[in-house]
C-alpha cells in the first residue's frame, strides 16, 4: 500500500468473535478516522463497511462526495485486513511430567493450545492416540539435556512412539528438544516424507528468558504476518516512535491474548531508527476457555459482586464462550470484566521474567473483552491486574485499527499512517496513579481512616484537592484533552516510582479521568467472600455511572 | 418485499444443512470395515471400536513381517510357531526390538447413522463419511452416534419431567423443550429412549450426563447409545421457532444424532421442510430473552444499561410497538 496514492482505505480486523470494520479517509493532507463499526464474526465485512459508509453521507455528503466515497461501491476500496488465526493444538510428549511442565511452560508463552503427555499419565496407546488425533497441528518431544534419571529409560521408545506417529502423518509438524535428539528412532523422523516440519532445538531451561530456542521453535510454526497479534506489536512499535514514548499493550479476546511492549529508540538512535518490540502471545489470555475448569471459574468468581453459585457462574461462562456477543446489559459486561481480568492474570504468570523493568509511559487496552465496558471500569480492570507504583497514562483501541495497521509490512509507510492517525487512533481513558503508601492495610478491604496527605490537581478553576486515605480509589474529574500537574504532599511518604513527601507528575484527562490509586501494592482481596464482594462493590460503585432514571 | 436495511448485520446461521460430512473418531486399536470410496447404507457396520483399549507388548518371538508397518491390523496366524497368548491389534510402534500393539477384548459395532459415501480413513484417527443428509447443528453433543424415531414431547419453551417419560418411548430421540434436569435425563436412559433434543443443559446436568457417558463406555458390556444434542447453549433459552417448526415436521422418522459435527441428521434429501423467515429475529438475552420478532431497522448506538452504549436494532414482538434491542442480543436463522 502506497499511502500516497488512495483518499480512502478499509481497516479490518476479523477476529474470532468480532468484525471490525473502519473506513480511513484524506480529506487534505493526513488520514484520518471517518467512522468504525463492529459486529459478531458471521457478518462480513462489506456490509459494516457499507454501513458506515451509509452514516458517513448522512452526517457529511460534502466529504462523503469528494472523497468519492459510495455505500455501494467499499468493496472495491483498499484495505488492510489482519485476521486472528484460529488457535492450533501441539501435544507436548516427554520421558517425565517434570519434563512435559517445563516444555508446556515454552509453549504456554506460544499462541498453542497444549495436551500433555507423559509415561507417568498416559500409556504408549493412548499417547498414540494424542498424537494421531486430528485436531493436533503438532508434537513437541522433549527431554533434559542431559536427561533425567525419572526420565531416562523412556525415551527411546518415546523417540519411536513419534516417528511412527509421525510417519502416519505426514503432514504433522515436530520438535525435538533436549538429549532424545540422538535417539537412533528419530532417523525415521528425518527420512520422513511429506510437508511436516522438523525442527530441532535445545533442551528446556527452566526460567526461560526471551533466549528461549523452543517457543522459538513453536512459535516459527505458525508465523502468520496477517495475524492480528502478530501484527499489534508491530502498530505498537511505530506509536512508541511516534510518540517517543514507552508503550505497553494488554489485550484479551476470544482465543487468547497479548502483552507488548515497546520502547522508542535513544535520541542518540539515527533518525529512523525503530522501536524495540517483545510480545508474548498466548492461549492462556482467551477471555474464556473452550472447556471451564474450576480453577479459572474460580478466578472469574474472586472478581464478581452478584454470582454466588459456581455452576451459574460456569453457565453463564459457557454462555459467553459459545455467545460472545450476546448480553451486553451492566450484568454481563460486568461479567466479561471479571474474566478479563482473570485472563491478563494468567498471561502475566505466563510472562513472569518476561516484562521490562521500565514502567511504560502509556498502557493501552484492546480486545473485545472491553469493548462495552465505561471507561473507568476498563481502567480499573487494567489497573487492578497492572500493580505497578507510579503514573500511567491509559488508552483503548476502540476502532481495533492497532492489528490491520500493524500488518502495513514497510516501516516507514506505517509510522507514517499511524502518525497521521496518532489523534484518532486511541481513545483516551485518562491516567493512573498508583502509589503504595506506608498505611496501607494487608488486604484492600479496610482502607485507612485518617489521609496521609493531599493531592492536588491543576486546573483552569483552581484545580482540585483530594485527601490522601491509604486503601483509597477515588477518580478525579480530568476530560480529555487536559494536560495537568498532580501534586503529591504527604507527611509519611508516598511511594511512586520513589518514595518522597513530595511529587509533582504530569496527568492527561481521558473519558474515565484520573483515577487515583492508594490500594496496596499488590493488590490483595480480602479472603472472605462477604468482605471482598463489598469490596468489590465498593469500587464498582465509583467506576460504573450511576443509573439513568 | 425487500428486507429492511441493516438486517445484514444481524447474525445468521443455516436452519437446515443440505449434505453433511459426518467424522467419526476412531482410537488406536479401533478397525476401520471400509475402504475411501465405499458406498454405505444407513445401518452398515463402519468401524469396530474398543471398549477396553490397551497397550500390549508383543513377545520378542512374536512373528511380525519387516514390511510391517505401524498402523497395520496384527494377527497371530495359525501355524509357525503362532503363540495362542500373543494378543492381536494395530501395530503402534517398535522400540528394543518389541512391537508395541493396541488391542482389546471386547468391542463395539459403530453403524453409519445414514447412508453416505466414505471419503476418508485414517487408521486410528477417524472415518469420514459424506452424506445427502439434512443437518440441524447444535452447539454439543454429549455420547456418541444414535439413531431413533423422532418424538416431539415438549413445546419449545417447555421442561420435561421425569415422569413425562415412560417406556412408550423406548427407542425414540425426543424433542423435550429448553431444559432439562439430571433426574429426567437418568430416566430417560432407564427407559430405553436414544437420545434427548433440547435447547439449553446446565453445567450440573452436563457433567453428571458427561460422566455417566464415561462410566458406560468403561462397562464390561457397554450401555445402550444415548446422546443429548444441546441447541443453544448453557443459559435457559427455548428452541427458536423455526427450529421447531422443522422438528415438527420430521417427527415419526428416523434421525440420528451425530458428534461431529454435534448435529441431528435425517435421510430425507427430497423431503418439504419449513424454510425459516430470514427476517424474523430471535433474543438471546435481556429483558425479552427467548422472545422472537421482526427486524425493522437500525436503532444506532444506545445506552443499554449504566455506562454500557451498544449498537441496537428496532425489533417488532407481536404487537407491541418495536423496542430496541442489542444487535448481538440478535440471531436468526435463514435456508441455505
Amino acid at each position: 500500500m502506497t499511502a500516497a496514492t488512495p483518499r480512502l482505505l478499509l481497516a479490518i480486523d476479523r477476529g474470532a468473535a468480532t468484525t471490525s470494520v473502519a473506513i480511513l479517509g484524506r480529506p487534505a493532507t493526513t488520514w484520518r478516522v471517518l467512522g468504525t463499526l463492529a459486529a459478531p464474526a458471521a457478518v462480513e465485512p462489506g456490509t459494516l463497511a457499507s454501513t458506515i459508509a451509509t452514516r458517513i453521507v448522512a452526517a457529511d455528503a460534502g466529504l462523503a462526495t469528494s472523497l468519492g466515497l459510495r455505500p455501494d461501491a467499499v468493496d472495491d476500496l483498499p484495505r488492510l485486513e489482519a485476521r486472528s488465526r484460529p488457535p492450533s493444538t501441539l501435544a507436548i510428549v516427554a520421558g517425565s511430567r517434570r519434563t512435559a511442565d517445563l516444555l508446556a511452560s515454552s509453549a504456554a508463552r506460544t499462541p498453542w493450545r497444549s495436551r500433555i503427555a507423559s509415561p507417568e499419565t498416559h500409556d504408549p496407546r493412548e499417547m498414540t492416540e494424542l498424537v494421531l488425533d486430528a485436531g493436533v497441528s503438532a508434537i513437541l518431544l522433549g527431554s533434559g539435556d542431559p536427561a533425567g534419571p525419572d526420565e531416562r529409560a523412556a525415551l527411546d521408545d518415546l523417540a519411536a512412539l513419534v516417528t511412527a506417529a509421525a510417519r502416519r502423518r505426514p503432514g504433522l509438524d515436530v520438535v525435538v528438544a533436549g538429549a532424545i535428539r540422538t535417539r537412533r528412532a528419530l532417523g525415521g523422523l528425518r527420512e520422513r516424507e511429506g510437508a511436516g516440519r522438523l525442527v530441532e532445538v535445545p533442551a528446556a531451561r527452566r526460567r526461560g528468558g526471551w533466549d528461549d530456542p523452543i517457543r522459538d521453535a513453536l512459535a516459527s510454526l505458525i508465523a502468520d504476518p496477517s495475524d492480528a497479534r502478530t501484527a499489534m506489536p508491530l502498530a505498537l512499535g511505530s506509536l512508541a516512535e511516534v510518540t517517543d514514548r514507552r508503550m505497553s499493550l494488554v489485550e484479551v479476546g476470544y482465543d487468547g491474548g497479548l502483552l507488548a511492549w515497546a520502547v522508542p529508540p535513544p535520541a542518540s538512535a539515527p533518525a529512523g531508527a525503530a522501536a524495540a518490540v517483545r510480545s508474548v502471545h498466548s492461549a492462556a489470555g482467551e477471555l474464556v476457555a473452550p472447556q471451564t475448569i474450576p480453577e479459572d471459574v474460580d478466578a472469574v468468581m474472586a472478581w464478581t459482586i452478584g454470582e454466588h453459585d459456581r455452576h451459574r457462574l460456569t453457565d453463564r461462562l459457557r454462555e459467553l464462550r459459545g455467545a460472545p456477543w450476546a448480553d451486553l446489559s451492566g450484568p454481563g459486561v460486568r461479567l466479561r470484566l471479571a474474566a478479563a481480568r482473570a485472563a491478563i492474570l494468567r498471561l502475566r504468570r505466563v510472562a513472569v521474567g518476561l516484562e521490562p523493568d521500565e514502567p511504560a509511559d502509556i498502557v493501552l487496552v484492546a480486545g473485545g473483552a472491553f469493548a462495552a465496558g465505561p471507561p473507568a471500569a476498563t481502567a480499573l480492570a487494567v489497573i487492578d491486574t497492572t500493580r505497578r507504583p507510579g503514573t500511567v497514562a491509559l488508552a483503548w483501541d476502540a476502532a481495533r485499527l492497532l492489528a490491520p495497521l500493524g500488518t502495513i509490512a514497510d516501516p516507514v509507510e506505517r509510522r507514517t499512517l499511524v502518525a497521521d492517525l496518532a489523534d484518532d487512533l486511541l481513545v483516551p481513558l485518562g491516567s493512573a496513579i498508583v502509589a503504595a503508601t506506608a498505611g496501607a492495610t494487608r488486604d484492600a478491604g479496610s482502607p485507612g481512616r485518617h489521609p496521609v496527605g493531599r493531592l492536588q490537581v491543576d486546573g483552569p478553576d483552581g484545580g482540585t484537592i483530594l485527601d490522601l486515605v491509604p486503601g483509597d480509589l477515588s477518580i478525579v474529574d480530568l476530560p480529555p484533552g487536559r494536560v495537568a500537574a498532580a501534586t503529591i504532599v504527604t507527611d509519611e511518604g508516598i511511594g511512586l516510582v520513589r518514595r518522597a513527601r513530595r511529587a509533582t507528575v504530569t496527568v492527561n484527562g481521558g473519558v474515565a479521568g484520573l483515577v487515583v490509586d492508594l490500594r496496596p501494592v499488590p493488590l490483595r482481596l480480602p479472603d472472605r467472600r462477604d468482605r471482598r464482594r463489598s469490596t468489590i462493590a465498593a469500587w464498582d460503585a465509583i467506576t460504573w455511572p450511576e443509573e439513568v432514571p | 418485499m425487500s428486507a429492511p436495511s441493516g438486517l445484514a448485520l444481524v447474525a445468521a446461521a443455516p436452519l437446515v444443512e443440505d449434505g453433511v460430512e459426518l467424522r467419526f473418531a476412531l482410537r488406536p486399536g479401533d478397525r476401520a470395515f471400509v475402504v475411501p470410496g465405499e458406498p454405505v447404507a444407513a445401518g452398515a457396520p463402519i468401524a469396530g471400536r474398543l471398549r477396553d483399549p490397551r497397550t500390549e507388548v508383543l513377545p520378542a518371538r512374536a512373528s511380525v513381517p519387516d514390511t510391517a508397518r505401524p498402523g497395520d491390523r496384527w494377527t497371530a496366524g495359525p501355524g509357525r510357531g503362532a503363540d495362542p497368548d500373543a494378543p492381536e491389534g494395530e501395530l503402534l510402534f517398535a522400540s528394543g526390538r518389541r512391537w508395541r500393539v493396541a488391542g482389546g477384548e471386547h468391542v463395539e459395532t459403530l453403524e453409519a447413522p445414514v447412508a453416505g459415501v466414505v471419503t476418508a480413513v485414517v487408521a486410528g484417527s477417524e472415518i469420514r463419511i459424506a452424506t445427502g443428509a439434512r443437518a440441524i447443528r447444535g452447539r454439543e453433543l454429549i455420547g456418541g452416534t444414535t439413531t431413533g424415531r423422532l418424538e416431539v414431547i415438549s413445546p419449545r419453551d417447555g421442561e420435561v419431567r421425569a415422569t413425562d417419560l415412560d417406556v412408550d418411548l423406548a427407542g425414540a430421540i425426543v424433542v423435550v423443550g429448553a431444559r432439562i434436569d439430571a433426574e429426567a435425563i437418568t430416566r430417560a436412559r432407564a427407559v430405553g429412549i436414544r437420545g434427548i433434543v433440547v435447547a439449553t443443559l446446565g453445567t450440573r446436568e452436563r457433567r453428571d450426563a458427561l460422566a455417566t457417558d464415561e462410566r458406560g463406555r468403561a462397562a464390561v458390556h457397554g450401555l445402550p447409545p444415548f446422546a443429548i444434542l444441546v441447541l443453544e447453549g448453557a443459559v435457559r433459552l427455548p428452541i427458536g421457532a423455526s427450529t421447531m417448526a422443522v422438528l415438527d415436521a420430521l417427527e415419526g422418522r428416523t434421525v440420528a444424532l451425530v458428534p461431529e459435527p454435534a448435529a441431528l441428521v435425517v435421510d430425507a434429501p427430497s423431503l418439504a421442510l419449513p424454510a425459516p423467515d430470514p427476517t424474523v429475529v430471535r433474543i438471546r438475552s435481556g429483558p425479552w430473552a427467548g422472545l422472537e420478532g421482526a427486524f425493522a431497522g437500525l436503532a444506532g448506538p444506545r445506552r443499554v444499561d449504566r455506562g454500557v452504549i451498544v449498537e441496537t436494532a428496532w425489533v417488532r414482538i407481536g404487537d407491541r410497538p418495536p423496542v430496541a434491542v442489542a444487535l448481538g442480543d440478535l440471531d436468526r436463522r435463514i435456508a441455505r
